[in-house]
């Protein structure tokens, strides 16, 4: 992999943020650009560069094409997401039940 | 937008009938707390470092540091295992104790996750394995 590249691709804060939007999974470029202020051209521009950084990857099926990120790129946050996510909801079914079983 | 893209953060909210003086204890007492959560050996005190033992997917210990806390009401303490220090993640996580209008408590718990983007890019220069340049080493 291409070391510069990767500096380049992921030195935009936009870049970045699609990049690491996509940690939670695969997506298409309409999800991706939900909640985004940038316009969907603009996002399309940002995968390019992060695929041509060896950071993403494209899937068509169809008419629609869908993008992840490759096991080359880093996926921290959706590490600790998979990790923690039903953690603490069950955590705290338990300490309902410790709750109940404490004295006042 | 930015902030958002380099953190995520995982809520859990309940509400119980006890007081919150007892949930109080449920989170900062080193027994009580283990029942629910994982073995440890708190201490509810402003800068104390303590560990729980069992992260979850990783196993290990959970190494935290108290943050903030303001006694029956709120505890903020750093989490950090095996997995958020490989990923570069820096984790944070807060407790919030309500009392509710019939005596109860409203419990909020906040995990919060932030790329430390630097060292993630580092290590993923690391893992690369190609030709860094002295230029490139500096950026890192």
């Amino acid at each position: 992999m291409d070391t510069e590249r990767i500096f380049r691709a992921l030195a935009d804060p936009t870049r970045r943020a699609v990049f690491e939007r996509l940690a939670a999974g695969e997506m298409s470029v309409g999800d991706l650009k939900a909640g985004f202020d940038v316009s969907q051209p603009a996002v399309s521009q940002h995968l390019a560069a992060l695929r041509k950084a060896g950071l993403v990857s494209e899937r068509r099926e169809g008419r629609n094409v869908f993008y992840r990120i490759t096991p080359e790129g880093l996926a921290p946050l959706a590490n600790w997401m998979q990790r923690y996510r039903d953690f603490w909801p069950e955590r705290v079914e338990r300490l309902k039940t410790v709750l109940k079983e404490m004295e006042q | 937008m930015n902030e958002r893209s380099q953190q995520d953060e995982i809520t859990v909210e309940c509400t119980v009938p006890d007081a919150p003086e007892k949930v109080w204890r449920a989170l900062t007492v080193p027994e009580l707390l283990a029942a629910w959560l994982l073995p440890n050996d708190i201490r509810p005190e402003e800068g104390a470092r303590f560990s729980l033992d069992g992260a979850p997917g990783e196993g290990g210990s959970v190494e935290c540091e108290v943050l903030e806390i303001e006694p029956q009401r709120l505890i903020r303490y750093s989490w950090r295992d095996k997995g958020t220090a490989r990923d570069g993640l820096e984790t944070v996580v807060s407790f919030r104790v309500l009392p509710t209008a019939d005596g109860g408590t409203r419990l909020r718990i906040v995990h919060q996750a932030r790329v430390l983007v630097e060292k993630a890019v580092g290590q993923r220069l690391m893992a690369c394995n190609s030709n860094v340049t002295p230029t490139m080493k500096m950026a890192a």
